[in-house]
């Protein structure tokens, strides 16, 4: 807990010294990822957080929900763009085991830096690099279900290109990454397992703005199988994405999550709310 | 006479058809250029007329038109914007690299410049899908405007 709250507070007082920074277009900052980094939802993207353009800095704050049929996940977290250059980001997972209450929480802190091109302009996209630590608070569940360890590291590569007159006159992106993890479940059940360890994983996503306000879009995140007591499978899920303003988002979405922990199909709604300066 | 065409005329008959097919699809309905669905020369001249009032109250990026000539700006980029969207005209002014030299155009002043043309277009009543084929061929001029 001290890590994060000195997380929190480096962060306001970051906060404290930059402008607002609203001058790139409107959405192009996407929204607020589960493990707090810019992204969409379920995967982070190539883009950083916020609207900070070279000259400036940016800070994004997000609560989300994603409720599948036998659990919650929430998820709060911030980040904070330099220059739209670097982004550090830092989240809190609180899921729950509807049946009988129980909670795991674990803790992310990410670290991602725009590498070369731009998501919009010129040839080359956007390309970025990221670093995602994640920390398990309640290991109990994870050492039971035969994970290695309670804290692991993901890297990634992860590159995204917007066309503004793309597919139906529409201004539309396609992202990729490449993800090294050890994770299950998104970490909520531990790191590296007796099956596998560390394994490569494709995540990808498409979006399209059928208004200046209204995205759509969908996500994949290939996930790795590592425990041999339980099955883990690959997540997806379509989104609607609202941006009454540059400071604001809602996003809507219904998420695919496959079996998780014995209990199989788990699909739900995913909500989330980001708040940008 | 004869009851149906000879072979020779049949098989020019279907040729003309295919080829029709593959080429004239787009002359039987002749699709507008963009500079027609912008509303053709008075659509250009209200949304430069538009873009020119929207940048006029935008203090982003009002330092930078200090020591402008509206009505050469208005006429320039008229012609501009005619010729971008396939018009009939020829654009007569200075290079962008000529024009922006030393102004350090920032990347935010340009999305503010972006935003205040879409703002103009949006109140010209121009559809966004005709306002994104314009900002495409607009925004392949960037590297010559901005941080020179």
């Amino acid at each position: 807990m001290q890590v994060y709250l000195k997380i929190v507070v480096t962060s306001i007082l970051l906060l404290s010294s930059l402008a607002i920074a609203d001058t790139r277009i409107k959405g192009t900052g996407g929204v607020s990822s589960i493990s707090g980094s810019g992204g969409g939802g379920i995967i982070p993207w190539a883009t950083l957080g916020g609207l900070a353009t070279q000259d400036q800095s940016s800070m994004t704050g997000f609560i989300s929900r994603a409720d599948v049929d036998d659990f919650t996940l929430d998820v709060k977290g911030l980040a904070v763009n330099l220059n739209n250059r670097v982004e550090f980001s830092l989240a809190r997972q609180d899921f729950t085991i509807k049946a009988n209450d129980a909670q795991i929480s674990q803790n992310k802190y990410g670290l991602k830096v725009k590498v070369a091109g731009d998501l919009i302009f010129g040839q080359l996209p956007q390309v970025s690099v990221g670093i995602e630590g994640n920390s398990l608070r309640d290991p109990e569940t994870a050492r039971a279900v035969g994970a290695r360890d309670d804290d692991g590291i993901d890297v990634y590569v992860s590159a995204a290109k917007a066309w503004i007159d793309g597919p139906f006159h529409r201004t539309s992106m396609l992202n990729l990454n490449v993800r090294s993890t050890r994770a299950n479940q998104f970490g909520l059940l531990g790191y590296g397992g007796d099956d596998q360890d560390r394994q490569l994983m494709i995540e990808a996503a498409a979006a399209m703005f059928v208004t200046r306000s209204l995205a759509i879009g969908i996500e994949y995140r290939q996930k790795a199988d590592n425990l041999s007591a339980l099955i883990e499978e690959d997540a997806s899920d379509v989104f609607i994405a609202w941006f009454p303003n540059k400071h604001l988002s809602l996003t809507a979405a219904y998420v695919r999550l496959g079996d998780i922990a014995g209990a199989p199909n788990q699909n739900g709604f995913y909500f989330s709310l980001q708040g940008a300066l | 006479m004869r009851a149906f065409p000879s072979f020779k005329t049949s098989r020019l008959f279907a040729t003309a058809t295919l080829l029709s097919l593959f080429l004239g699809c787009s002359n039987m309905t002749p699709e507008k250029t963009l500079y027609q669905r912008l509303g053709s020369a008075e659509g250009v001249a209200n949304i430069t007329e538009l873009f020119i009032l929207e940048i006029a109250r935008d203090e982003r990026v009002i330092a930078y038109f200090e020591d402008s000539n509206v009505q050469r700006f208005r006429e320039k980029f008229i012609e501009h914007l005619c010729m971008i969207t396939d018009g009939p005209c020829e654009y007569s002014g200075d290079t962008m690299v000529d024009i922006h030299v030393g102004m350090n155009v920032t990347e935010g002043a340009f999305t503010a410049i972006v935003e205040d043309l879409i703002e103009a277009m949006t109140k010209a009543d121009v559809a966004i899908g005709t306002q994104n084929q314009v900002l495409d061929r607009l925004a392949r001029l960037r590297p010559e405007i901005i941080y020179l």
